[in-house]
């Protein structure tokens, strides 16, 4: 070999210039080696050609074996001719992919022994190629013939591996065999199933871990979809991790993929369960938490740990709201009786009188901004609506005692306010009937303790709101007004 | 006589010009009209219909009220926004493992990622500068800081969780108060006088109140109609002296006077809309129609020297200052006169320590006495005269502050301070709508980042509009194409666990 290796050099010059991108992207990947990080965009743009560009020398180094071989027949010897071209094609595109290789895992976040494995691979390869182009020119001399075949040989064995561990890393490290028919998984030395590890039955993860992931994980990481080569429906599934490498760190849950991805904001492109699924209720996260901080072992018993977080207590408490829907129809059926009487009162009294909202036929009768202005008189002309009205504001205006009975008439009244009237416990006695009644203001009005009896008998009321009356402050309370007297 | 002049006036101002640009638009309108019928009367129609509500209302009326869309617990809104981001730590989160690791070096996973006001390398974390202790049957954790809000635990729903996407103050606070960060969108005030209307048309529907010396960072925009008819806006009073500015009448006018310059203006104002349609013309002939009747009733409702002396010392007013106490006072008093929204600002409240008004332990502590008795007296106020019940009052910055001291350019500094976390922040409710004597969601145990319950901005809006009776994909206002709303473009939850 060393023979030969200069008499090379020196006849042809060309030799050492087609070595030359060999050597440096062998420099670029020793100075600049894949580091895990993510790059700048260009890099990643054109790296991102590697794996459809790598496909070509693949091709064309399997095929030199092929020509040499059939070549040797004698029905086809002009195939051999052509063996020293596909081999130059083969070197060009195996030195092109292992430079855009080289973009990728640099630029693309790649790192790792699979990775390593595979660069030292492809230059290795694009080296062999070199070899054999430089060694086909030579092969009259019988030893670089025979150094030929072997050189060549070991490219194919070379492609093969490089090209195996390529797919580990685009398809995960099992590509090949997840699949394999147990005879044959037997015959090369497999197990049966690729993990082999097992958890306890009735240990803390099968009793605790197992079902949250079956019930929140295994669709897509499962028997039937492998999303990312992930499996999670056993504990050796789970320990053997995915595409991505392992997603339990053992006494690690700051490190652990599963742990980081379920934990991360929904909007986030990493976040599992993928798909607008219920994000993990806190308390199962705090579990699996609990569990891989513990050193994720499949024997750990299920009562190792202790203080277990309440996995349900979220999701029972989580109140979601339903917005009502209107029913045009079954609305101007509820306010046909009083829908005239409404739009006659609102020109009379404009910004008095309301519906209590665009679904219900109950009304608001506001009128404490006319103050004196509105009395005994104009309340009464409240009548034809008095049974629709829930809430009644009279606080402020000139009404009196007189006004009782037009109350008393609104039998769904919710809220009554008379805060700052001239009436007195005459009225609180004569609305007996108001059994809808949850809130009554006298607020500053003259309403005495002797009113009290009367006020305990509304049985929804929940507020009576009597400061500044001639109730005093320390006033003994019945025992229906109490929590409910506000002074 | 008076208007067949003003034609001939704008015949003459007509030019070529004129006449071939309205005959240019005159045919598109022809040729939109026709289109647009035919689009119009098909499903987009339908489904426009059910899913947002009719806000129409008569040109001349434009502040009428209208029924909330579902019975409403919320008839009224009073925000009292702290301007600057209060230190929860300081206020409401009791957090005593961060005490126990005062002065230490913060760790780095609580620095990676993360982008800071001012806080650079390592800094150092800080312990609570106040004692905690629990009131109440609710059991809330108060600091020494809040002792009159302290006896009002019971009436209060906490959300300890609150999070924002802005970590400075002008964009942060216009995303809590018009739900995005940007300019140009309606406030929350806005969007309810929108919704809502004002039962008093003797005064704005929504008015702003400024305390504290300074206005917000993100100054009269956070009380802009955005693309609401400006009519909607917040109306900005002073808390002493004319409450608004050139509201009285000037020497040698009296009413008689002012309102047939008024009625001369509406004529020509009138004519103006009549030609050229603008919405915005509607709002200054309301504008100066309500201006004309404010000149009694907000004069009154601002007067709080007509309140009785007892409940002036409750609050702790001074009439004639420009206090957060007197805002307060004020507050109420609008709120019993029909005002729909009522927003408070009271500003100073960043304390990053680099001066001893943005101390935690100088100016941090003078804020916290001027808010404390007057919030405080106005929930009391407020529920002895019967009005907590259907009011939201709701307290609260536009974002949180760290857990960590604030060491600008690396140096410890001679105050201490917090820096801004847009990670968590509390913000508390209290009457109507809400559950009283809860607190939702939780933070670390350096109160640092949410470990349950996050609520965005958007579902705070959310819920807060459905306490008004609002579904808040109803509440829509069409503009550029889109029916736009409050919650802006993100799905919003309403929060149905705070809800009474």
């Amino acid at each position: 070999m060393r023979a030969w290796a200069p008499r090379v050099a020196e006849r042809h010059r060309t030799v050492l210039i087609t070595l030359s991108p060999i050597l440096l992207i062998l420099a670029l990947i020793v100075i600049l080696p894949p580091d895990g990080a993510e790059r700048a965009h260009w890099l990643q743009f054109i790296g991102r050609f590697h794996p459809l560009t790598v496909h070509f020398p693949i091709a064309l180094i399997l095929l030199v074996p092929v020509l040499e071989l059939a070549g040797k027949a004698k029905r086809f010897p002009y195939l051999r001719a052509s063996s020293q071209f596909v081999l130059g094609l083969a070197t060009i595109g195996a030195t092109v992919a292992a430079f855009l290789g080289w973009c990728l895992a640099r630029s693309g976040s790649y790192s790792g022994r699979l990775v390593t494995q595979h660069m030292w691979g492809g230059i290795t390869l694009a080296t062999l190629c070199w070899l054999c182009w430089i060694l086909r020119s030579r092969t009259t001399e019988p030893n670089i013939a025979r150094l030929y075949a072997v050189v060549l040989t070991l490219s194919v064995l070379v492609v093969s591996w490089t090209g195996y561990r390529g797919g580990q890393i685009s398809q995960g490290e099992d590509h090949l065999t997840q699949y394999m028919p147990s005879i044959l998984r037997h015959l090369i030395g497999l197990p049966d199933e690729a993990p082999s590890a097992q958890a306890a039955a009735g240990s803390f993860y099968a009793v605790q871990v197992q079902p949250i992931l079956a019930e929140r994980c295994v669709t897509c990481h499962g028997p039937a979809k492998q999303k990312s080569n992930l499996r999670l429906d056993s504990y050796g599934w789970l320990m053997r991790g995915g595409k991505h490498g392992a997603v339990v760190k053992a006494g690690n849950p700051q490190g652990s993929d599963l742990l980081r991805r379920v934990t991360l904001s929904p909007d986030q492109d990493d976040f599992m369960p993928k798909g607008k699924k219920q994000p993990l209720l806190p308390g199962q996260v705090k579990l699996i938490e609990l569990w891989v901080g513990a050193g994720a072992s499949g024997s750990l018993p299920v009562d190792a740990i202790k203080d277990l977080p309440a996995q349900g207590t979220v999701a029972a408490a989580a109140v979601e709201v339903k917005f009502p829907e209107i029913d045009p129809a079954a609305l101007t059926k509820a306010r046909e009786s009083i829908a005239a009487a409404v739009e006659q009162l609102q020109n009379k009294f404009p910004n008095t009188l309301d519906y209590e909202s665009r679904g219900s036929a109950g009304l608001v009768l506001n009128a404490s901004l006319l103050g004196v202005k509105f009395g005994d008189g104009e309340l009464a002309a409240f009548a034809p609506v008095a049974q629709y009205i829930t809430l009644a504001d009279l606080s402020r205006t000139a009404i009196t005692d007189r006004s009782a009975p037009a109350i008393a008439a609104m039998k769904r009244l919710r809220v009554l306010r008379l805060a700052q009237t001239k009436v007195t416990d005459d009225t609180l006695k004569g609305l007996s009937g108001l059994d809808q009644l949850q809130s009554l203001n006298v607020f500053g009005t003259r309403v005495t303790p002797a009113s009290l009896s009367a006020v305990e008998k509304f049985p929804r009321l929940e507020h009576f709101y009597a400061g500044q009356t001639a109730i005093p402050p320390g006033v003994s309370v019945p025992q229906g007004l109490k929590g409910k007297l506000v002074l | 006589m008076f208007s067949s002049d003003l034609k001939r006036v704008i015949l003459q101002a007509q030019t070529r010009r004129h006449f071939l640009r309205s005959l240019g638009s005159g045919m598109g309108s022809l040729f939109l009209g026709t289109s647009l019928a035919r689009y119009a009367s098909g499903t987009d129609a339908a489904a426009a219909e059910k899913s947002s509500l009719s806000f129409a209302r008569d040109s001349a009326t434009p502040l009428s009220e209208l029924p909330p869309e579902f019975p409403a617990k919320v008839r009224r809104v009073i925000y009292l926004h702290m301007a600057g981001a209060p230190s929860q730590l300081e206020l409401y989160e009791y957090k005593p493992e961060l005490k126990r690791l005062d002065g230490q070096d913060c760790p780095a996973s609580f620095l990676a990622g993360k982008r800071f006001a001012f806080i650079s390398g390592v800094p150092k974390l800080l312990g609570s500068q106040y004692p905690f202790q629990q009131h109440g049957q609710s059991g809330q954790w108060i600091s020494d800081r809040l002792p009159h809000i302290a006896e009002h635990v019971d009436e209060i729903c906490f959300i300890k969780s609150m999070r924002t996407d802005q970590f400075n103050h002008a964009p942060a606070q216009l995303l809590v108060h018009t739900g995005n960060p940007r300019l140009g969108y309606p406030s929350f005030g806005s969007w309810v006088l929108y919704g809502l209307g004002t039962q008093n048309q003797n005064l704005p529907g929504f008015i702003v109140l400024l305390s504290g010396g300074k206005s917000p960072d993100g100054g009269k925009q956070l009380w802009s109609s955005g693309f609401l008819p400006s009519v909607y806006q917040g109306v900005q009073c002073r808390s002493h002296g004319e409450p608004v500015l050139y509201l009285d009448n000037p020497p040698g006018v009296d009413r008689p006077l002012r309102r047939t310059v008024l009625d001369a203006i509406d004529e020509i104002d009138k004519q103006t809309y009549a030609e050229f349609g603008n919405p915005e013309t509607v709002t200054r002939i309301a504008q100066y129609e309500m201006a004309f009747r404010m000149q009694i009733d907000a004069t009154d409702a601002m007067d709080i020297g007509k309140e009785p002396e007892s409940v002036r010392a409750k609050y702790g007013s001074k009439p004639g200052e420009s206090s957060f106490a007197n805002n307060c006072l004020v507050a109420r008093r609008l709120a019993e006169r029909g005002v729909r929204f009522i927003q408070l600002y009271h500003w100073g409240w960043d304390s990053h320590g680099s001066s001893a008004n943005e101390a935690l332990n100088i100016g941090f502590v003078d804020r916290c006495r001027e808010v404390d008795q007057p919030t405080a007296a106005l929930l009391s106020d407020l529920n002895e005269r019967g009005l907590l019940e259907d009011t939201l009052v709701v307290w609260g910055g536009e974002f949180g502050r760290t857990p960590m001291r604030e060491n600008r350019n690396g140096q410890e500094m001679k105050y201490v301070g917090r820096d801004h976390n847009p990670g968590a922040f509390t913000i508390w409710l209290a009457g109507g709508g809400v559950k009283s004597g809860l607190t939702y969601g939780q933070t670390d145990e350096m109160g640092y980042e949410i470990v349950k319950d996050p609520v965005d901005i958007r579902d705070l809006h959310a819920s807060m509009l459905y306490m008004l009776g609002f579904d808040h994909h109803k509440l829509t206002y069409s503009f550029q194409g889109l029916e736009q709303k409050f919650t802006s473009v993100k799905p919003a939850r309403v929060i149905g666990e705070i809800l009474a």
